[in-house]
């Protein structure tokens, strides 16, 4: 199903009002497996269409997935009904004016066509590679994004995305690899199994280490998660505006290690690209912190019109959905430095602890950047340089400033870090980050030990 | 709905599924959220279709469609099989037996919460955020939320199982920013307020107006306060904060699923083994906790679950002794004990999983003052901040917006940013006191996340304040 046509429909539906129709299509199977075989395979064939009506500066919003006439006339009724229901919102910034959209990357025909076989085969892949249990799945998936309005927007855009992860676990070991692309055939899912496998047989006999503050190796996929938590409240002009980001009367000082520098690009043909946001803005490559000093957020039209300080979109309008935490950034890239391994990290941690991976983050002080969690699958003591004998899972409670305040290294080479784990209507993303060297990890606990 | 799903069983079976069930579901949810007295959103969500699953040799396959015609529902199936006999399985499954069932439920309600007109819910949001408009505070938000839900469901061993749920909810927040870092204080609860399976009297009698002033004026306090201590001190936690540590510590770690290995990639395992059954001791005497899929008002309420197992209400913990798991009929069958009962999917688009219900601990004797009166030197916890626990659910922290310190058996000063950590069984093993029955409230969970791909689940623990010993606060970073 086309995705532009039936926005169109919605927005004639809705004739006699100011209305945008944003509709997401989704197909894609995920083979979910344990042990030795896949236990949850789920597949998925959906579309969803988002109208928001304006009703004399009051708006609605509401959604559906019958597209055919009546659903939609039911959907524009129902919106309209909603708009009628709320009160004028002052500085509504109105409908989003048409715009020309960066051409992007990011789809592509092989990956479109994966059906239910090709993905329970590279299931089948991951699962034989190693004789270690795996636990994890193969998805991919085609997703198309389209948005109409009564104030001339007509766009649309089609992505495709894969994904690879793999726990590598028996009793008392366990190991992390995954791997994503918007080209299922950049992704070997053997290999993150055997990665994945490698790194779960060096955790066999993990012992607790003492709550301190150590210098510390994080693997891509630690960085990848700790950065997406701090953008939750840390990276949005709306936090910003409500003091709750720790860039609140931040911006413009040198915040973080000079090596330091993080941009929001989802214009990147190496991430999962996007040409617009949700209202149909263009994507902008957004710098965040450059060399170490904060340089600014990432606005949607509603927060620019609100701060009334000169911002503008750079592109990151929320679905409906997400519209009350406002704009964030779901195209995270830090740049990379000279490193040209992770094991030149450990070398300059010297002795420290070597994360892969973590779990269960959880923000306790959004102003201070101060998040909590665990380490996962794959935690290590590094002595004299060397990534040494295996850790059980380490409770850390961290401040992201501090953390990024001392940085000896990052790895030269970026890893594409999936950000989704597919709730709701598929909208894939992630982090395109190093791994990374800092002199502060503060460890206040230990926990279970690695695998089953 | 009904003969839709019998088409898609039917086409399942005949196309060599040896098991199949078939949900139907339309859901209509709406949300409005006013912040800083600006509507921020008024939706109006509807969503339907039907998801097959079906055991093809011993493998499972799961697919839906959109459509709620014959169409979609054979295309469903006939998916279903494919992806199925794409992904064999090795030993095949076996299913714990069930007696079919015939069953209508309909949640108990006075006003249709769906039905209470959009212009209502908007003027109780402003109205609960004009009372808690003080100078200090920077941000205020009121929400507000209503869903309905027709579910049909049918099996392929002869249920037939048909729903119509509502649930409804509501909560105010007041946020403040200063010296003092960046304060909120919720009522009734955080994380969007509190949610029950019931009509829109629920939310009427939640009075967010009446209780606006004390969340402000708290908010603004906080800024002022003193941080809480880091020490191991004896804690007294109000009855929100230990439904999510209930949720958390007691709940997942008692999924069957969990523990046999099937969300190792995801949402963790287990630190409980299956033979711990009987002979694991979780915590402390004090400790009781029951799985109730009949909890009046309880998101977790059913008459039967998702795949065709009648609600039932078990101990989890008796005593402080392991006494049973939440499963599935697949679970089930693999331990030798038990039919299931605990399988719920998302929506129509999702494959069921073992999830919560309702959880909860058994009410003590006593009020929270006695507990509190009980305490030398200690700290009372209220409402929850934050959360994590490590992927086998031992480690945990919990941060709570506001706590006190206690002094003699009596609340002193105000605290912020107050943080918890324990080790699960460690943890339980230091309650010595529970609040009776007149302090037991149930809250409800609505943003339980597991699965891959992820599916949110609503469920509700009934509580009491509660008091533990020896436990760390104040951790820093």
């Amino acid at each position: 199903m086309s995705a532009l046509p039936v926005a169109q429909d919605a927005i004639d539906a809705a004739a006699g009002d100011e209305a945008e129709a944003v509709v997401l299509t989704e197909r894609s199977g995920l083979a979910r497996f344990a042990g030795r075989e896949v236990h949850q395979p789920t597949l998925i064939d959906n579309v969803v269409v988002t109208l928001r009506v304006v009703r004399d500066g009051k708006v609605g919003i509401a959604a559906t997935n019958r597209v055919e006439p009546d659903g939609l006339r039911e959907l524009a009724r129902r919106a309209g009904q909603a708009a009628d229901s709320s009160v004028a919102t002052p500085g509504f910034p109105g409908l989003a004016p048409p715009a020309d959209p960066p051409d992007v990357q990011g789809w592509d025909e092989e990956t479109a066509a994966l059906g239910p076989d090709e993905q329970a085969h590279r299931a089948a892949a991951a699962i034989a590679a190693t004789t270690t249990g795996v636990y994890g799945f193969f998805t991919s998936g085609e997703t198309e994004l389209a948005i109409a309005s009564t104030a001339g927007v007509r766009t649309s855009q089609s992505m495709t995305d894969a994904t690879t992860i793999v726990v590598a676990a028996d009793r008392g070991c366990s190991g992390y690899a995954e791997a994503s692309s918007w080209r299922a055939r950049s992704l070997d899912p053997a290999a993150v199994a055997r990665e994945a496998a490698e790194k779960a047989s060096r955790t066999n006999g993990a012992a607790a280490a003492d709550p301190a503050r150590y210098r510390a190796v994080l693997e891509p996929y630690a960085i990848g998660t700790l950065l997406e938590y701090f953008g939750f409240d840390t990276f949005g002009a709306q936090a910003l505006l409500e003091e709750r980001s720790y860039f609140s009367g931040r911006i413009g000082q040198r915040a973080f290690d000079e090596k330091v520098t993080i941009v929001d690009d989802a214009l990147d043909p190496r991430g999962l690209p996007k040409a617009f946001d949700f209202e149909g803005m263009p994507k902008q490559r957004v710098p965040l912190v450059e060399d170490g000093v904060i340089r600014g957020v990432v606005w949607d039209r509603a927060t620019a019109a609100r701060a009334s300080n000169g911002a503008h979109s750079t592109g990151h309008a929320p679905p409906a959905s997400l519209l009350a935490h406002g704009p964030f950034p779901a195209a995270l890239q830090m740049t990379g430095g000279d490193a040209e391994s992770i094991e030149e990290l450990a070398e300059l941690v010297g002795d420290g602890i070597y994360v892969t991976r973590l779990h269960y983050l959880s923000v306790v002080d959004p102003r201070e950047g101060v998040i909590t969690g665990m380490t996962r699958d794959g935690t290590f003591r590094i002595r004299g340089g060397k990534v040494a004998e295996p850790l059980v899972n380490l409770r850390f409670t961290v401040s992201v400033p501090e953390l990024l305040a001392d940085v000896p290294g990052l790895t030269r080479d970026l890893t594409l870090v999936n950000g989704s784990d597919f709730y709701g209507e598929r909208y894939p993303f992630g982090a395109l980050v190093p791994a990374l060297a800092t002199a502060s990890f503060n460890v206040t606990g230990s926990g279970s030990r690695p695998g089953l | 709905m009904r003969a839709l799903c019998e088409t898609a069983v039917e086409a399942a079976l005949a196309a060599g599924a040896s098991y199949a069930d078939a949900r139907a579901v339309v859901r209509r949810n709406q949300q409005v959220m006013t912040k800083n007295r600006r509507v921020e959103t008024v939706t109006d969500v509807e969503s339907e279709g039907i998801g097959v699953r079906v055991l093809v040799d011993g493998a499972w396959g799961f697919a839906c469609d959109r459509r709620l015609t014959e169409q979609g529902a054979r295309e469903a199936a006939a998916r279903a099989c494919a992806f199925a006999r794409a992904a064999p399985s090795a030993d095949g499954r076996a299913l714990a037996p069930i007696t079919p069932a015939q069953a209508h439920y309909v949640t108990a309600r006075e006003r249709d919460p769906i039905e209470v007109p959009l212009e209502e819910k908007v003027g109780l949001c402003i109205a609960a955020e004009e009372a808690l408009q003080l100078p200090q505070v920077n941000v205020t938000q009121a929400s507000v939320r209503a869903q309905k839900e027709q579910k049909v469901l049918v099996t392929s061993d002869g249920s037939v199982v048909e729903h119509e749920q509502v649930e409804c909810g509501g909560g105010i927040d007041a946020m403040a920013a200063g010296d003092g870092g960046f304060q909120i204080r919720s009522y009734p609860t955080a994380h969007n307020g509190l949610s029950a399976q019931a009509g829109w009297e629920f939310v009427e009698g939640l009075d967010l107006v009446g209780h606006a002033p004390r969340v402000t004026e708290q908010a603004v306090a906080l800024l002022t306060a003193d941080p809480c201590p880091s020490e191991v001190t004896d804690v007294v936690i109000d009855a929100e904060q230990m439904a999510l540590q209930v949720h958390e510590s007691v709940g997942h770690p008692t999924e069957l699923d969990r523990i046999y290995g099937t969300e190792a990639s995801y949402a963790g395992t287990s630190f409980i083994q299956p033979g711990d059954l009987g002979s694991l001791r979780y915590g402390s005497e004090h400790m009781n906790i029951t799985s109730d899929a009949t909890t009046e008002r309880g998101l977790g309420t059913f008459s039967y679950d998702d795949e065709g197992v009648a609600a039932v209400r078990e101990p989890i913990v008796r005593e402080g002794v392991l006494a049973g798991f939440l499963t599935s009929r697949e679970t089930a069958a693999k331990i030798g004990a038990g039919a299931g009962g605990s399988m719920r999917a998302d929506t129509w688009n999702r494959m069921p999983l073992v999830r919560m219900t309702n959880l909860h601990l058994e009410p003590g004797e006593g009020t929270k003052d006695e507990l509190i009166a009980g305490v030398k030197k200690g700290v009372y916890l209220e409402t929850n901040k934050s959360w994590s626990i490590d992927d086998k659910r031992l480690n945990f922290q919990f941060g709570t917006q506001i706590a006190w310190e206690i002094r003699d058996g009596k609340l002193g000063r105000m605290l912020r940013d107050a943080t918890y950590t324990g080790i699960t069984p460690v943890f339980w093993g230091s309650l010595d006191g529970v609040a009776g029955p007149e302090e037991w409230v149930l809250h409800g969970v609505t943003n339980c996340g597991k699965g891959q791909p992820g599916q949110g689940a609503h469920v509700s623990h009934g509580t009491s304040p509660a008091r533990f010993r020896g436990v760390q606060v104040g951790i820093k970073s």
